[in-house]
């Protein structure tokens, strides 16, 4: 019995050790994002401005409390809100290319944000952009993402199959798509080019003020990721065997969705939509910490999506040049070789 | 008999199944379904492609709401049980085969105490005690930290068992249980589930096609028929002729005998076979499948043959010719009907 209770801690160790080591690369990669920019700080000079901001130079405790320390506490927060809304899309659907949009939270956002910049600014003029300001892309954004959501709990409360539910999210997400591909047809090129930029997404334009509403948000969500963890782990089997365990279907599918419509949707109201990150980073969870259990993979994922968001914003700065890269390319050139060669190494990467 | 009615672990009388429409506009799938099982029996549930073993099952194991009758699980009508209730009493095992990467079987059996963890899934002493115990009774042990998807087919059935042992329930169904499995595989599960049921008191029902191990092993069977269900011991229903009726098939008949189905042969020629042991057996059956009938010597005969060892010694009008095996023998006999 003690032999036994030994080695499942030993199984789990080699989780644990891997989440401890993650845990240690994101404060040091939250440093260097700090450390990176269009105007070169040297590190003393930041962690001055950070612990002794009286003694140190005005102008680089602005820059550092202002939008560098806002950029890379936006990238954490998105890369493990998305990558915990990824898992959780993989688990339920028992589909490795799940992801947090797939049931069409983000072109929800999408189309509350195409109705306020393409809509709007069509009639009133490019002035109401300027006026309702960036809480105003906000505010479109979630009430897009929130609409959808409230269709599909009411979808998944009256259809008992999975896999039903999956293809209907589709379907919805495809069909807001080519409303917005409406409303782009028919506005002015400024209108378009300012709703092309918010696609690409941005890490860059969360204000401290934002991160007050940012924040709890993401909190919020991954707190339920981590009581659903054991929903997830039954979800696993499918849902009949779920079922036979005693668990309440329903009740545990919107847990999971609302849990995952409010990370992927404040997210996406504040940043944009960033893709790719909550597809790739739950693989390389696995992978790296080897276990289905989601205990371990809910703040594996949460650990790894920050690091690869962090990584994601230091590289999209281009060192050494003042010019900066759409956070979404960035991503996604980064996790696609990943997958790519997760799914080589490992054939068994299309089951989860 | 008198603890009958208190043994019934599960009991129909009268029951449909099928799918609830609007307006009692159901889909009835089977009606007039009035079997039962008693504590401890091993219940096999046999019947032809869909005719409604699944729905039988998914219907007993509270996936599916019944339609009409009386559908009792320990006493108790199925439908005022709450989920969590019957996961207690019931646990089950489909037939899909689970392909999940980095779940170690002793992750996988714990799911099994699902039902009795705190919100974090936390284990406790007793339940690693339990899951241990449960990998034990279908042979895995030392297979804990193996990941499912590393696993034979035959070996990841077992795993899903031991998860449903670690469910601690008093009734355990199966969905096809060996429908993937090899001949060896689809035994060993089975004489598993005969020993749970036996040893371990449980009421374990399973479905299959396979009858020969359900004959063998099965204290009791479910035969869906065309028009009814009938239930008794494996003995007894063969006897009755019930078996008869499984398949609708003109191909088919039921070899009391043997306790198998064999396909109907269109005999064309008749055979006098010299010889003994088990090599005239298998001469015979050979021959039988070639369209010959074996008669008795006083019968008259197309053709003769005489077994010696591995020789086989054919007489046939004035010909006489020797073969080393089977193989040979029967392409001369198809040669002779051309």
């Amino acid at each position: 019995m003690a032999d036994n209770v030994l080695s499942i801690t030993n199984q789990n160790t080699r989780g644990y050790r891997v989440i401890l080591v993650f845990a240690f690369l994101v404060p040091l990669f939250f440093l260097l994002d700090l450390l990176v920019g269009s105007y070169y700080i040297p590190i003393s000079e930041i962690l001055k401005a950070i612990f002794r901001s009286d003694s140190a130079n005005h102008q680089v405790v602005l820059i550092i409390n202002q939008f560098r320390i806002p950029k890379a506490v936006t990238a954490i927060l998105s890369g493990a809100a998305l990558s915990v809304a990824g898992l959780q899309m993989q688990t339920v659907f028992r589909n490795p290319l799940a992801g947090p949009y797939i049931l069409g939270v983000s072109s929800g956002a999408s189309l509350g944000v195409a109705l306020l910049v393409l809509g709007t600014g069509g009639l009133l003029g490019g002035s109401l952009i300027s006026v309702a300001g960036s809480w105003g892309i906000v505010a479109a954004a979630w009430l897009g993402s929130g609409l959808i959501l409230l269709l599909i709990v009411i979808i998944s409360a009256r259809i008992k199959d999975i896999m039903t539910i999956l293809i209907l999210g589709i379907l919805i997400s495809s069909a807001i798509s080519s409303v917005v591909n409406i409303l782009q047809y028919f506005s002015n090129e400024s209108m378009l080019k300012s709703f092309v930029v918010w696609t690409m997404g941005s890490l860059g334009s969360v204000t401290n003020v934002q991160l007050a509403v940012l924040f709890p948000s993401v909190l919020t969500g991954i707190l339920m990721a981590f009581l659903s963890s054991k929903f997830l782990d039954a979800f696993l089997l499918g849902e009949n065997y779920a079922r036979s365990m005693g668990m309440n279907i329903v009740f545990a599918r919107m847990v999971v969705f609302l849990s995952t419509a409010i990370l992927a949707g404040s997210i996406t109201a504040f940043c944009g939509p960033i893709g790719f990150i909550g597809i790739a980073v739950p693989h390389i969870a696995r992978m790296t910490l080897r276990t289905a259990k989601h205990s371990l993979l809910v703040p594996g994922t949460i650990l790894i999506g920050a690091l690869m968001m962090l990584v994601s914003d230091i590289l999209s700065q281009l060192p050494g040049s003042e010019a900066t890269l759409p956070v979404n390319s960035v991503t996604a050139l980064l996790g696609i070789p990943i997958v790519i060669w997760i799914i080589i190494r490992n054939k068994n990467t299309a089951r989860l | 008999m008198k603890s009958d009615q208190q043994d019934k672990i599960i009991d129909l009388s009268n029951a449909s199944i099928g799918y609830l429409g609007k307006s009692k506009a159901h889909k009835i799938i089977k009606s007039a379904i009035s079997v039962y099982a008693l504590k401890g029996e091993l219940v096999a549930v046999i019947g032809e492609n869909g005719i409604g073993k699944s729905t039988l099952l998914r219907t007993i194991a509270g996936f599916q709401p019944y339609v009409e009758g009386d559908f009792r699980i320990c006493g108790k009508l199925i439908s005022t049980y709450r989920e969590k209730e019957l996961a207690l009493l019931m646990s089950f095992v489909s037939t899909e085969i689970i392909k999940v990467s980095n779940l170690s079987v002793f992750d996988l059996v714990s799911l099994g105490r699902y039902p009795y963890t705190n919100w974090f899934g936390k284990l406790l002493d007793e339940d690693h005690y339990l899951i241990e115990e449960a990998i034990s009774a279908v042979g895995l042990q030392g297979y804990e930290y193996r990941m499912v998807n590393h696993l034979s087919d035959g070996e990841r059935q077992k795993v899903m068992i031991a998860r449903s042992l670690a469910q601690n329930t008093e009734i355990i169904v199966l969905d096809e249980p060996t429908a993937f499995l090899d001949l060896s595989n689809k035994y060993e599960i089975v004489h598993i589930l005969h020993q749970l049921a036996s040893e371990k008191e449980k009421t374990i029902l399973f479905s299959t096609h396979d009858l020969t191990t359900a004959i063998a092993e099965s204290d009791r069977l479910w035969l869906m028929l065309e028009d009814s269900v009938e239930q008794g011991a494996p003995e007894d229903l063969i006897l009755n002729g019930n078996f008869d009726a499984i398949f609708h098939s003109k191909h088919l008949y039921f070899d009391r005998e043997k306790g198998d189905f064999r396909i109907r042969k269109l005999t064309k020629k008749v055979a006098h076979v010299h010889g003994e042991g088990i090599a005239m057996d298998w001469t015979i059956k050979a021959l039988s499948r070639n369209g010959f009938e074996v008669v008795n010597l006083t019968d008259p005969a197309d053709i003769t043959i005489i077994v010696n060892y591995q020789e086989w010694t054919v007489i046939h009008l004035t010909k006489q010719i020797k073969f080393n095996s089977l193989l040979s023998l029967c392409r001369y006999l198809n040669s002779l009907e051309r």
